[in-house]
């Protein structure tokens, strides 16, 4: 669990350099003015290539907080 | 090179310089941005890309943002719908076979607007042009395996577009069979990706992609020289043991890879690549043997030619000392690993490559390795005088060394005789390829290691009072070529240069002291102000300074006009100013 966090927030430190490391387990499109769309679509490019896993278009919708993408990668098995 | 690591390094330190690229396509480039930020940033760490993305969909109209906003450098990336909307995937409008020969009318439009507008673009701005990295849809009723008469005319006119765009002066073309090797053309599309987020490339062929791109907009500088080994190296077998005769490079003899070495070495030759040879062999033997006709590489163009039993890091020291350049510009080609690692522990900055005797595929794949160490985009007339010039230069200083009877050292006698001619021509041209050339690859008479851009050189020209002057050099003993270049401004009596190089071919004429007086004159100012920086290898400007300034430490030094009349030897060129 705590390898999958840690794998993510590389992920999204990637995509968000400014954050620092408290900021990123509680970030969301609504905490970071810079989240818009491209950022999305990078960040679902990332975890597909961080990961090795192929994510649905249309799980895009979860991509829009820390939390909502943990909990996706878990829900898909992500680290077990 | 994976998203993540493009991500972390396309984010430059903050005192790097800033090099702002305009990205031209039609679709959302997205990834692509951010790998050629890291490959560029890769290939040359002390800039900071910043690449800004042109109109989506339109790519002329992003060409007259690129002529508008003068970047550092521009990419033009086309696929192919946009040379016709209707030749892409996302727009799915239908195109009946009838309208085939309205859709080639319209690429054929869109060639002459799209090359009309590229001129204009890259007037000012290096320019570098991609053509389509996916494959040509499906648009006749033709089967997958036969080329349509509809696709072949869409071929021509992209090449047509391409040939014309290569000959324009600051377009480069990316290379289609270097990018079909790194990035196999079937592994390239990502249609989930591009219906998604019209972005059409897998991630690999988006990084390959970017790298290519990279090295086309900003290419690492050349090497200078190159010396080979003889014995299955430049031909196949051993002179000492078959003799003159025997030693081979044909079909006949399994040997054609070393034929085609050859042809290869006086290819560079001919751009200006300095040869030699270093191999361990009897003298006299390989002077014959390098006079047989049939060398596909004449032995006029190996110079120094080193064939004896010493060590060839002895052989290597003794041709670095004759070129007069550093072993980080020159690679070593031999086919013994032994030999290989020698040179390459006494010159560990040495790019020391083996040559594959028995294995064909890899010395075609050596030839190309060197193809792109080797390679520039324009060759210039200057590049072909280099060996002349070198062996011009060697009988200057043989006959500059006095004889005991002289009494004196004779050296101002020696320069009057020498019938020296230097034009000295004033500027503001930044398309001068050969000046830029000149400042980024002069280490040692260089004011302060200064390197630039295309686009900075051009920003640096187009200041306000700035100057660039250029010196022409000849001698009874030959022509150099163009080899110095000073740049700076003048503003109002301050007279500030702020780039200075000279060939190390052109020491020992007093051609810098021309220089220093060529500005006085032409500016009529009493100092001048010299941006100076120590390098690890700018001694020998540091040299010519110490006769006028004493000990050079300061990062700005002065000039004055009475200190460089007082301390200035005689100078005997015949000088013409432009």
């Amino acid at each position: 669990m705590e390898e999958l966090r840690e794998r993510l927030s590389q992920c999204v430190a990637a995509v968000f350099p400014d954050l620092t490391p408290q900021e990123i387990p509680v970030a969301s499109v609504a905490s970071v003015s810079n989240w818009d769309s491209m950022a999305t679509v990078t960040l679902h490019t990332l975890v597909q290539e961080e990961f090795g896993i192929e994510i649905d278009p249309d799980d895009l919708e979860q991509f829009v907080s820390y939390e909502l993408i943990l909990a996706y990668l878990q829900e898909a098995g992500v680290g077990r | 090179m994976k998203l993540m690591e493009a991500l972390r390094l396309a984010r430059a330190p903050a005192d790097a310089e800033p090099f702002p690229v305009f990205l031209a396509c039609g679709f959302t480039p997205l990834h692509l941005a951010s790998f050629l930020a890291a490959h560029l940033r890769r290939l040359h760490p002390r800039l900071a890309p910043v690449v800004s993305v042109g109109l989506y969909g339109d790519v002329p109209g992003s060409l007259i943002r690129i002529a508008e906003q003068q970047p550092a450098a521009a990419v033009v990336l086309l696929e192919w719908a946009d040379l016709d909307p209707r030749l892409g995937r996302r727009s799915a409008a239908g195109v009946a076979l009838a309208d085939l020969p309205d859709v080639l009318a319209g690429v054929q439009e869109r060639v002459e607007l799209l090359l009309a507008r590229l001129g204009a673009a890259a007037e000012r701005v290096p320019t570098a042009l991609c053509p389509p990295t996916l494959p040509l849809p499906a648009m006749s009723a033709a089967a997958g395996w036969q080329a349509h008469g509809f696709e072949l005319r869409m071929q021509a006119e992209l090449a047509g577009l391409l040939a014309t765009a290569a000959e324009m002066p600051n377009v480069r073309v990316l290379a289609s069979r270097r990018l079909d090797r790194v990035s196999p053309p079937g592994a390239r599309l990502d249609p989930r990706s591009e219906f998604l987020s019209d972005f059409p490339y897998r991630l690999e062929h988006a990084s390959a992609l970017a790298e290519q791109l990279a090295a086309l907009l900003a290419p690492p500088p050349p090497l200078k020289g190159l010396i080979t080994d003889l014995d299955d190296t430049l031909w196949r077998g051993l002179l000492g043991e078959v003799g003159v005769a025997g030693v081979h490079w044909n079909l006949e003899g399994h040997s054609q890879v070393h034929a085609l070495y050859q042809q290869m070495l006086r290819r560079l030759s001919e751009a200006g690549v300095l040869l030699a040879v270093a191999s361990k062999n009897d003298g006299e033997l390989v002077r014959v043997a390098l006079t047989r006709e049939d060398l596909v590489v004449s032995d006029a163009r190996f110079f120094p030619v080193e064939a004896h039993w010493s060590p060839k890091s002895e052989s290597v020291a003794r041709i670095l000392r004759a070129w007069n350049i550093g072993a980080d510009a020159v690679a070593f080609v031999d086919d013994s690993p032994i030999e290989l690692a020698e040179v390459g522990e006494a010159f560990p900055d040495l790019l020391c490559l083996r040559f594959p005797t028995d294995d064909e595929g890899a010395a075609l794949d050596l030839m190309e390795q060197l193809q792109d160490r080797f390679g520039k985009p324009t060759v210039r007339s200057e590049d072909a005088l280099r060996a002349v010039s070198l062996r011009a230069d060697q009988e200057f200083r043989r006959a500059s060394t006095p004889s005991p009877s002289d009494g004196g050292d004779g050296t101002d006698t020696f320069l009057a005789r020498a019938d020296a001619h230097v034009v000295l021509e004033f500027s503001t041209d930044p398309t001068d390829g050969r000046a830029l050339e000149l400042v980024n690859k002069t280490n040692q008479f260089n004011l302060n290691g200064r390197r630039y851009t295309e686009g900075a050189w051009r920003d640096e020209l187009t200041k306000v009072g700035s100057f660039l002057l250029t010196v022409t050099y000849q001698d009874r003993f030959g022509p150099l070529g163009k080899i110095a270049v000073l740049t700076g401004r003048c503003d109002g009596a301050e007279v500030r240069v702020t780039s200075w190089v000279m060939s190390c071919r052109a020491f020992a004429r007093r051609i810098e002291h021309r220089c220093v007086e060529a500005l006085f004159q032409r500016f009529a100012t009493e100092q001048l102000v010299l941006e100076y920086a120590a390098t690890p290898r700018n001694g020998p400007l540091r040299e010519f300074l110490t006769p006028y300034l004493g000990d050079v430490t300061a990062s700005e030094c002065v000039l004055r006009r009475d200190d460089f009349d007082r301390h200035c030897p005689p100078l005997f060129h015949h000088v013409e100013v432009r």
